[in-house]
């Protein structure tokens, strides 16, 4: 049941002493050779309590010193680039040795292993390959599992379909909200997920979801859905994922140093504090980064869990730092309104919000579609759903949007990452 | 027994034209119809000829539709007729959820589609009465 017995159940003492000498290496190799480190002339540190003086790394970082400034070798070592889409300035570029690609495909095929996928699975990859680290990230790790991958990459779902029945797809890498939206797209088709298809893993994540949507994607298919964490800047998938008893991601400590701080402050927070999510790669060759912010919002899971595997937890990405929507005053996360509405009956899969300054006051819109299935044919089940959504955002995040029940399939759906916040306001 | 088909509709131009369209270009013979709506959206009902073959095409083109139970009386096409059959339905404490009507023979028969809380009861009280009642069965044949 594990994919690397000695360091996924390592005890934590030992961890601990790796992560201390992996994490001075690493300090090391970056003071001396990556031109932005070099400036804050780094020594390695006597305990893992001195590391947080240590400055942290930002995006913003890595967009200013584009395209070689945290590179600690030479271009003739490198074998690959990732890079995130840049809207605004630089985009942040990643390079890999061959060694780093590695590493990350076993880490991934660590993850994989861990929620039951073995040699003989079928595994259909449907995230975007390229410059994007979710499509290559997962095909290196399935490759290195010894599964069968196909890789369809985004989009076109009916021939998703077809080959998910050709060739018997029993696990599947998918946007979450692509999975709902693939659903409806079954049922034009007069199938079944749960009796037409041999799936039985799908490995969920890219953009926040909820465990409501989770629950959701595993009763419409029939099978087990994983969350599964990572970001481009430290790889890709593969820094921390769901085990059988889908209660938190375990993050892998022996690759990762982990920190959740205070946003505002940059405090560290004590285990089980809500916070940012900070890490520090440990075997990372082409590019380490010390203390990178990811912007992402979790805590630690202080519990051991109950799968024998020693690495921490992290809770389900509440959202990122940069995600929150202020509401008049009230800070409310994308996720949470999410939350609240996939927990009420009749309520479908999709939704969007918008955000629109009203007489100097922050309105909000919400358009969410009712579920198909459960539509009895009378005006008071729709009027009454409209109600209940708007009582139970208001009573539980405090907001009071206009919300308005729409058709199922009637909003826009996005076979890339979904996006359904639409902020009007102008900017100050 | 019979039914009709409530189906939701957003209020937007091009929504009742693509039922309308479709159920044409099915052969299906709308017999009558009734909307109800609450600004944005709305329901509309429809009595067709043939409820199971109108509710699988539209099921098909993806329009959000439920087959929902109700009651057609007949009355006679004249002054007092929708009075009587009304008359009976009150004196039995029977509350109307829904009613829209239409003539089946001009100034000889029409019918009343009324949606009910209690089926087995309000027909059972229209036959004693003598009211006619038709069933999915007979709208294809007028």
């Amino acid at each position: 049941m594990y994919w690397e017995k000695e360091w996924e159940t390592i005890s934590r003492e030992k961890l601990t002493a790796y992560q201390f000498q992996f994490l001075n290496q690493t300090i090391a190799r970056a003071a001396a050779n990556s031109e932005f480190y070099k400036k804050f002339n780094l020594k390695p540190v006597n305990s893992l309590r001195d590391f947080e003086e240590f400055p942290f790394t930002t995006k913003q970082d890595l967009r200013d010193h584009f395209p070689y400034g945290f590179l600690t070798l030479g271009l003739e070592q490198i074998v690959r680039l990732h890079s995130s889409s840049g809207t605004t300035g630089n985009p942040t570029v990643v390079f890999h040795t061959k060694e780093d690609i590695d590493s990350w495909a076993n880490l991934v095929a660590r993850c994989m292993y861990m929620t039951g996928m073995r040699r003989g699975d079928i595994f259909q990859n449907t995230m975007g390959y390229g410059l994007f680290t979710g499509g290559l990230g997962f095909h290196y790790g399935a490759e290195k599992l010894g599964a069968l991958t196909i890789p369809t990459g985004p989009g076109n779902s009916k021939r998703q379909i077809w080959f998910m029945q050709q060739f018997g797809t029993t696990v599947v890498h998918i946007l979450p909200s692509y999975a709902l939206h693939l659903y409806t797209v079954f049922n034009e088709l007069n199938l079944d997920p749960k009796t037409d298809l041999k799936l039985r893993i799908a490995f969920i994540g890219s953009e926040p979801h909820s465990e409501e949507m989770r629950k959701q994607i595993e009763k419409l298919y029939g099978i087990k859905a994983f969350n599964s964490y990572g970001l481009s800047e430290v790889c890709g998938p593969g820094v921390a994922f769901e085990c059988p008893e889908q209660a938190g991601m375990h993050i892998w400590e022996d690759h990762f140093y982990i920190e959740i701080i205070d946003p505002r402050t940059g405090r560290v927070l004590p285990e089980g504090e809500e916070g940012e999510l900070v890490l520090t790669t440990l075997r990372r060759e082409a590019m380490p980064l010390l203390r990178y912010r990811t912007g992402d919002l979790t805590r630690i899971l202080p519990d051991a869990c109950s799968c024998g595997r020693t690495h921490r937890r992290i809770d389900r990405i509440k959202g990122r730092a940069d995600d929150m929507l202020i509401i008049n005053g009230v800070n409310t996360f994308p996720i949470q309104i999410e939350q609240t509405m996939m927990r009420i009956p009749g309520v479908g899969n999709n939704y969007s919000i918008e955000i629109r300054k009203e007489n100097y006051m922050d309105k909000m819109y919400i358009q969410v579609e009712f579920d198909r299935d459960v539509f009895e044919g009378t005006l008071e089940e729709l009027t009454n759903l409209q109600n209940r959504v708007a009582e139970e955002l208001k009573s539980e995040l405090v907001i009071s949007p206009v919300v308005r029940i729409v058709e199922p399939g009637s909003l826009p759906v996005s076979e890339g990452k979904a996006k359904r916040v639409h902020d009007l306001r102008e900017k100050v | 027994m019979a039914s009709h088909l409530s189906i939701f509709v957003e209020n937007k131009p091009g929504k009742l034209e693509k039922l309308t369209r479709i159920l044409a270009e099915n052969q299906i013979n709308l017999k009558a119809f009734s909307l109800a709506s609450v600004g944005e959206y709305g329901i509309v009902k429809i009595i067709v000829n043939d409820i199971d073959q109108a509710f699988e095409v539209l099921k098909k083109e993806q329009i959000t539709v439920s087959k929902r139970r109700i009651l057609i009386a007949t009355v006679p096409d004249q002054p007092g007729g929708l009075h009587r059959l009304l008359t009976v339905l009150s004196a039995n404490q029977i509350n109307i959820q829904d009613c829209y009507g239409f003539v089946i023979e001009n100034r000889k028969e029409a019918a009343i589609v009324i949606e009910v809380e209690k089926y087995p009861l309000a027909e059972e009280i229209l036959r004693r009465e003598e009211i006619g009642i038709m069933a999915d069965e007979d709208l294809g044949k007028i």
